[in-house]
């Protein structure tokens, strides 16, 4: 009885850690030994104060790189800030809370009135967003530890072509649209789950998160800051805000000489090269493609939440409800299973499987709601995305494209006007 | 100038050194990780063999010190492990970070102006190839998802349905098939709704007047003796006591009247094996004795089947099927090979033999397999199987008819088929039987459930009272004496209810619990099997434990007492066989040489086990001579 009470109780860990089953556990002594085993203790949570110089380290390092980006123009300030932000936000605070991951605390709040987030996470969440409203980037920058450990790891980078970035470009906002859904459904944190750094700065957890890690920071000596710029569902939203920041780090101080120095410079193909006159699209049909784009949008809208809506069961098969759920109604023979302890657990807690499937069905019902609103959202993107080719604005500059610079400063070097 | 051409030389073996110290620790670690993977230090062959001895001698010093000394190794070696696994991803990153320095450092050194890239990319080629993947990825997205929710199966909503299924032909405004009406010659329906025939007679309370056994041979083929039972003296009666007329025994109760029972056989060898046949058809179901007629069920997905043996030599004597019945499934319900189509035990009052099947079809058939009357109940869902056996008693036959979509506790009039009473429970599904007692005069149905343990009036189906006790998937069925009413589950508890308007539980325990064995009280004693192999006798009136023994093996069938003895079978097959007592007193362990899950039935002289592949007629030689 109290070891199934054990097991009730470590089930949320186990399902949270569930790589780690590949671990060794040791049992207790088969009998009985004048050894007491002792209560198991749970370690204090951060205290208040300490929380808030996170936040506050976080507001410093925010402001200095938008100073370095900015006003000074200085790639080496950057680069210690970055150095900075790895050792404090990476090794010595393990990569949590950070910005990326408050993206679900804020959706689950969102979603679930019981859930009060902490003003600490929203902090997080808000802050590099208030910034780059303003200043660009910046929390990409410097004060990333996912970032910093990519961007300070960059060695030979190559140029991918543009319509392949670009097309890749999608991935972010799809792992945006899963991880508020997972997050809002109270199903996962998927973003924290599948970070590949954490494990590193860690030092420890699931192997396969740790050579996640190591094989996107060898990926990224070649193809720069691959989980920016392909993954990262916070950047995704950071990329938004930034497109409106009114003071944007600037390749050349006062006046582009189009030297062309700068081209080579950046090695996330962020820097916008002027228009040239061939290049110039036609007015005409581009007016017709704009309209027919202006009219697919809402059809990739209502095909996307349609099939979003379709696609909530498999969608809802990550819950660990839904899935006991299905698991008990397709192979009831797993009962007898005393391995399988999701269902030994859920035998002990001697819930019925028509209360389990009902809870299910309101977690399935809350996935329908999602998935077609995360159907219509993806149809919006990619509309936007493909419109977004046929809007031309006139550039006369080398000059960094505000939405995919992480204000790294390091093509401030290269531009010789003073 | 010079400087700095060594400086970059440098730097660049620097960066040579560092990457190649990052790989090999890289892969040092990769190494470990891998044998940790492989390796299950508690699960080495000499550790689990020193275990098995340790269990079969739990006192040996010898031994604790063995297994303490081998699991210390094998904590030592995983701790090391743990260690070197820590060192390893230190000194990889220190390595990393030394790369990383060195690169940066050499990269700013070796710096030079690179050629700028001239704009050679038509940027309108970029957009128009750009627009093309985007739609196309985009496309291949939404396409693939709607593919995938295509081939994905929606099991709560076949949950749902199914259940529907159910509820429908679940109303009580069921058809009855009522077959060979006509043909049913030398058997009349008397106006009473009595029958006549040439052997049984219905009397007009509905007492069943049933053949009795005879004799006390056991094998002297059963007169008949025509032996009335009282209406309204609801007392077990001889007719009863004297055969094994359902699962566990007259009313259920666990508890057989005969005597002479063997206690020593083995089927591999056939010592007191009289007869042993192979069984056709799959049916967890246990066998049924009315004199010389053995009863039991088999079912697979083509067909149900009631069997009926001559006990005394195993002949088959009929078989019939449960075909042609209105409102039957066409397809079999899904359920586990655990519980199977035909888990119910059929039951008989010496008149007719009523069975019922995990597709909700119920049957009755007279003795001679003639087929009274059928009809379907609807597809109970029921994700293992409908288990719960059929028990009777005058003109009714009493279904436990706990599904997933609520609980039922069915009368059916014996000679139609037609609902009695039918009496909505709180009650969970559940896989137990009922059992019937005298409780204050009045005969009840007892019914074990999550939550609820309930007793009815068996007349009019009213509840009489009930106690919420049990949780989880309730299999075991409860047992009555002395005024008390036992029931236990796994997970759950094992309890002792004082039945009545106010029910009380006397006392409880949850140190053993059976899973599906049911419980057995006798002598102030009661047993309980576990699935674990845990066999127990406490005192029935406290709840004190009075003796265990633990078996390798589980037990899935019930404990049976007959002559102050307990049977019990074990998974494997294997009866232990103790006297009821308040000390363990075992009085053989004989084998079957089959694995068998159900519970025995008795006759005078006799035991008959069904085991996976066959049914076996046990008689010991001596009472053979007799
Ligand atoms: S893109 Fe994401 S991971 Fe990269 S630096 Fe920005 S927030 Fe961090
Ligand atoms: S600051 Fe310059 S080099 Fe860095 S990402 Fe922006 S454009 Fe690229």
């Amino acid at each position: 009885m109290k070891w199934l009470k054990i097991i009730l109780f470590l089930l949320p860990l186990l399902l949270a850690f569930s790589d780690l089953e590949a671990q060794q556990r040791f049992p207790k002594p088969e009998f009985h030994t004048k050894y007491t085993q002792p209560t198991p203790t749970t370690p204090e949570p951060r205290g208040v104060g300490m929380e808030f110089v996170d936040v506050l380290v976080l507001l410093v390092v925010l402001s200095l790189t938008s100073w370095f980006a900015i006003k000074k123009r200085s790639r080496n300030g950057i680069l210690l800030l970055t150095v900075f932000s790895a050792i404090y936000f990476g090794f010595y605070r393990n990569g949590c809370i950070c910005s990326v991951g408050s993206v679900q605390n804020v959706a689950l709040a969102f979603a679930d009135p019981k859930y009060v987030i902490s003003l600490y996470a929203l902090l997080f969440f808000l802050l590099p967003l208030i910034f780059s409203l303003f200043f660009g980037r910046v929390f990409c920058g410097a004060a990333c530890p996912l970032g910093a450990i990519q961007d300070l790891l960059i060695y030979k980078p190559i140029t991918i072509p543009a319509w392949l970035r670009k097309t890749l470009g999608f991935i972010p906002y799809l792992y945006l649209g899963l991880a508020v859904l997972y997050a809002a459904t109270g199903t996962e944190f998927i973003i924290c789950r599948y970070d590949p750094f954490i494990g590193i700065y860690r030092m420890n957890g699931p192997h396969l998160m740790i050579y996640l890690g190591i094989a996107f920071l060898l990926m990224g000596l070649f193809i720069a800051r691959p989980y920016c710029r392909f993954f990262c569902p916070f950047g995704a939203i950071l990329n938004v805000f930034s497109r409106f920041s009114r003071r944007h780090l600037s390749v050349f101080p006062t006046k582009c000489i189009q030297c062309k120095l700068c081209t080579t410079a950046c090695p996330f193909e962020a820097i916008d090269f002027p228009d040239e006159e061939k290049t110039k699209p036609d007015t005409k049909s581009n007016t017709r493609r704009f309209i027919l784009y202006m009219a697919l949008i809402p059809v990739l809208m209502l095909a996307g939440s349609w099939i979003g809506s379709k696609s909530h069961v498999f969608l809802s098969k990550a819950h660990p409800d839904v899935y006991l759920a299905e698991l008990l109604i397709s192979h009831p023979e797993l009962k007898t299973d005393s391995k399988n302890i999701d269902i030994q657990t859920f035998l002990a807690s001697g819930k019925s499987l028509e209360t389990l499937v009902a809870e299910a069905q309101v977690i399935r019902d809350k996935f329908y709601t999602g998935s077609w609103i995360l159907g219509a959202f993806l149809g919006l993107v990619i509309g936007l995305m493909a419109m977004n080719q046929i809007i031309f604005r006139r550039r006369e500059d080398y000059q960094a494209n505000k939405g995919n610079c992480y204000s790294c400063g390091r093509c401030l070097d290269y531009c010789p006007v003073e | 100038m010079q400087d700095t051409q060594d400086n970059i030389k440098l730097f660049g073996n620097l960066i040579t050194v560092s990457g190649i110290f990052c790989l090999a620790v890289a892969l040092l670690l990769l190494i470990n990780y891998w044998h940790i993977r492989q390796t299950k230090p508690l699960e080495t062959e000499a550790l689990k063999s020193l275990v098995q001895q340790f269990q079969a001698d739990p006192e040996s010093e010898a031994l604790k010190k063995d297994i303490r000394s081998l699991d210390l190794l094998a904590r030592k070696a995983f701790f090391t492990s743990q260690w070197q696994i820590k060192a390893g991803a230190l000194l990889l990153l220190f390595g990393a970070i030394a790369f990383a320095t060195c690169l940066r450092i050499y990269h700013t050194m070796k710096a030079r102006i690179l050629e700028p890239l001239i704009d050679g990319v038509d940027s309108k080629v970029t957009r128009m190839l750009s627009q093309r993947w985007i739609l196309i990825t985009g496309g291949l997205l939404l396409g693939s998802a709607l593919v995938v929710s295509f081939l994905t199966t929606d099991y709560l909503k076949i949950y749902e349905e199914t259940g529907t299924v159910v509820q429908a032909p679940a109303e009580p405004a069921v058809k009855v098939a009522v077959v060979d009406k006509d043909e049913k010659t030398g058997r009349q329906k008397t106006e009473d709704g009595g029958q006549e025939d040439g052997k049984t007679v219905v009397g007009d309370a509905g007492a069943l007047v049933i053949p009795a056994k005879a004799g006390t041979s056991p094998l002297s083929s059963a007169g008949v003796l025509v032996t009335p039972a009282k209406a309204g003296a609801p007392s077990l009666n001889t007719d009863f006591r004297n055969n094994h007329p359902s699962f566990r025994g007259p009313w259920g109760q666990g508890i057989s009247y005969h005597t002479g029972i063997p206690v020593d056989w083995d089927g591999p060898t056939e010592k007191n094996i009289k007869w042993k046949v192979a069984l056709t058809k799959k049916g967890n179901n246990s066998p049924v004795i009315w004199s010389d007629k053995l009863f039991i069920a088999g079912a697979d997905n083509e067909s149900e089947v009631v069997y009926c043996f001559n006990r005394l030599d195993g002949k088959l004597l009929w078989e019939q099927d449960a075909k042609d019945i209105p409102g039957s499934p066409a397809v079999p319900p899904k359920v586990t090979a655990d519980t199977g189509l035909s888990a119910p035990s059929v039951t008989t009052d010496g008149q007719q033999v009523y069975a019922i099947f995990a597709t909700g079809d119920i049957l009755a058939l007279d003795m001679e397999g003639k087929r009274i009357w059928a009809k379907s109940l609807g597809v109970p869902d029921n994700h293992y199987g409908h288990s719960s056996s059929l028990i009777c008693w005058k003109d009714k036959v009493i279904i436990q008819f706990d599904t997933n979509k609520g609980g039922r506790l069915l009368a059916l009039n014996s000679l139609t088929g037609e609902i009695s009473w039918d009496t909505p429970r709180k009650a969970k599904i559940s896989w137990s039987s009922p059992i019937m007692a005298e409780i204050d005069g009045k005969l009840q149905i007892i019914t074990t459930s999550s939550p609820t343990v309930a007793g009815y009036d068996f007349d009019s189906g009213a509840q009489l009272w009930a106690i919420d006790c049990l949780s989880g998937e309730v299999g075991p069925s409860a047992a009555f004496a002395d005024g008390l009413v036992y029931a236990a589950n796994e997970y759950a508890r094992l309890a002792a209810i004082k039945p009545g308007p106010t029910p009380v539980i006397v006392w409880e325990s949850d140190e053993y619990l059976p899973e599906a064995a049911s419980l057995a009280v006798s002598n102030g004693l009661l047993f309980i099997a576990t699935s674990y192999g845990m066999f127990a006798c406490y005192d029935s009136k406290t709840g004190k434990k009075q003796w265990e023994k633990e078996y390798g093996q589980g037990f899935y069938g019930s404990p049976m007492i007959a002559e102050g003895k307990v049977y019990v079978m074990d998974r494997s097959g294997a009866m232990h066989i103790f006297k009821v007592d308040r000390t363990l007193t075992s009085l053989g362990d004989p084998i079957l040489g089959e694995k068998s899950v159900v519970t025995p039935a008795f006759a005078d002289g006799a035991i008959y086990l069904k085991g996976e592949k066959s049914l076996f007629g046990i008689e010991t030689i001596r009472q053979q001579k007799k």
